[in-house]
């Protein structure tokens, strides 16, 4: 089934701590029908902006709605979006089932939802046991059952990937994708890249409680590749790809010249012609991670 | 709100919480109904005045609901009290206002169901002295006196007095969110504050001020009909009682309840 889908707006949004600016005039949509990554490193802001979209948070000043509405003025709040915060807290005195139920009467909904969600993220097997034994995982787990519990068109998840292990990454994966493919909004965050590279559509990227990149991940991408290149003489071949209008733009982990300006064709032939000895001529496998970092840190300086 | 009240409900009896404070709040009620039916009427020696002794109306009310009252009454507030200061303790209140974000919505609800669990307290309590009591009365050799003089309505409204003390309790709770904080200060307002400021008034010529402090009141709740001591009217108590809960509970939602949850 392909839902309406509500979109998530978040206008010129700020949020002061005291006199510390947690979130700085940030705007971005959040489409439905597709799973937008939420990134930056921790302190960015997100976890303060998506607590401002949940009505948790109060903002200094900008809006945060869904559908156009502000979570207060939801008519059905927990049907409408659901939510799986970082923070997520459960009584380690209460049974995984029990908070749930608790929800799920409180919001209207039958509480025999709460054994169906249980299942869906594959804790059945606990759902009578104290939150309190729960490994991070299992909390990661539960507090998603909580997010579904309202089957809702909007589905926001702060770093839900957190403790999770290989396995729990790639059901995450291919649950998030399923959602979205249902016509759900689905805004997951990370200060980690690889966690949701191939899960996302989309990627919002903050730092320092602004937006630096909105776009897909091909728009983030894209701009030219480096080639990457080894030799035992550096400094002469430094100069031979500076005479052929190529650039080494520094040199990475191990040892290799960052070149950009041309391809690996021009950088081999530029080398065959002056004569300089190559052990290895690659292009940059993925650019995305470097850039991340670059957005984000470029940031933080 | 029905939803809200019954979520609350269940928030309550999921965890053992109220299971300690009903066994504490039986265990003290059975106490002092033992004490009193043991000790009514018997001669304490040297220049000690007796108890009134079991054939009058108001030793019996003393081993029936006065019992039950003084024994669960602080039971039914650190409930209520926890029934509030619990969700920022455990972060749930994060979970509680994602499904009500009209935060003075989950504080009514709260209140209306900590009512029905400070009265359920009660009743137990009092099924808990009326053994209790009983039997020790039986076995000094008098009745159980369940006729004697305006006990029965003393029973109801003691079960009122503790449902409003839960009250009381959110109250404080909603407006102090610490746990720890709120709970030693409301112990040491009542059993340290409370005196002192009475002693204090009383000085001060100001006794006309002492019946409207919160135990007193209370007091005279469950005291229909008593001339013996300055109190308000038994419902003018209850209601100045109530009040203060619901005062408490208002500043809370002003104060505190609005705040940010992160």
């Amino acid at each position: 089934m392909v839902r309406e889908g509500k979109q998530v707006d978040i206008v010129g949004l700020t949020k002061m701590f005291g006199g510390l600016k947690a979130v700085d005039d940030l705007t971005f949509s959040v489409r439905p029908g597709l799973v937008t990554g939420f990134l930056g490193p921790n302190g960015s802001g997100k976890t303060t902006t998506l607590r401002c979209l949940l009505g948790l948070l109060r903002p200094t000043s900008g809006t945060a709605t869904i559908g156009g509405l502000v979570y207060r003025d939801l008519p059905d709040p927990i049907g409408t979006v659901g939510a799986s915060l970082e923070a997520a807290s459960f009584h380690p005195g209460r049974s995984a089932r029990a908070h749930l139920e608790m929800m799920a009467i409180g919001a209207g909904l039958d509480p025999a939802r709460a054994s169906q969600m249980l299942a869906q993220v594959g804790l059945s097997e606990v759902a009578g046991k104290r939150v309190g034994g729960f490994s991070l995982g299992m909390r990661q787990r539960l507090a998603l059952a909580a997010g579904l519990l309202g089957d809702p068109e909007v589905l926001i998840l702060d770093e839900p990937a957190n403790g999770l292990d290989p396995a729990g990454i790639a059901w995450l994966r291919q649950f998030l994708r399923a959602l979205a493919a249902e016509g759900r909004t689905v805004l997951v965050s990370s200060h980690v890249l690889s966690e949701v590279q191939q899960t996302v559509d989309e990627v919002v990227v903050l730092s320092r409680g602004r937006l630096v990149r909105q776009g897909t991940l091909a728009d983030l991408e894209s701009g030219p590749r480096e080639v990457l290149v080894r030799t035992p003489t550096p400094e002469r071949l430094r100069d031979v790809l500076t005479m052929g209008r190529l650039t080494v733009v520094g040199t990475d982990d191990s040892g290799r010249l960052r070149v950009t300006g041309g391809s690996t064709e021009a950088v081999g032939h530029a080398a065959f012609e002056a004569g300089v000895e190559l052990h290895e001529l690659v292009p940059e496998a993925s650019q995305l991670e470097r850039v991340f970092l670059e957005l984000t840190n470029g940031g933080r300086e | 709100m029905t939803a809200l009240v019954r979520a609350e409900f269940k928030k309550i009896v999921s965890t053992r919480l109220w299971w300690a404070l009903l066994i504490g709040a039986l265990a003290f009620s059975a106490l002092q109904s033992l004490v009193t039916a043991l000790f009514s009427g018997v001669d304490a020696g040297a220049g000690q005045p007796s108890m009134p002794g079991l054939e009058t109306a108001e030793a019996i009310r003393s081993v029936y609901p006065m019992a039950m009252f003084s024994g669960t009454y602080m039971f039914a507030l650190v409930l209520g009290i926890t029934g509030m200061t619990g969700e920022y303790r455990y972060q749930t209140i994060t979970s509680t206002f994602l499904v009500s974000p009209r935060r003075h919505r989950v504080v009514v609800a709260k209140i209306l169901a900590h009512v029905v669990m400070g009265a359920l307290y009660a009743v137990l309590g009092l099924l808990t002295v009326l053994v209790v009591g009983g039997v020790t009365m039986t076995a000094r050799g008098y009745g159980l006196g369940l006729g004697a003089d305006r006990l029965w309505p003393t029973m109801a409204l003691s079960v009122a007095a503790v449902a409003i003390w839960a009250v009381l309790g959110i109250g404080i709770g909603t407006l102090i969110r610490n746990q720890i904080a709120a709970i030693v200060l409301a112990i040491l307002f009542t059993f340290l504050v409370e005196p002192l400021l009475t002693f204090a008034l009383a000085s001060a010529d100001l006794d006309w001020l002492v019946k409207w402090l919160p135990t007193n009141a209370s007091s005279a709740l469950m005291a229909p009909g008593d001339v013996l001591l300055d109190y308000l009217q038994w419902w003018t108590g209850g209601l100045v009682l109530l009040a203060y809960g619901l005062a408490l509970a208002a500043a809370g939602v002003v104060l505190s309840v609005r705040r940010d949850v992160s």
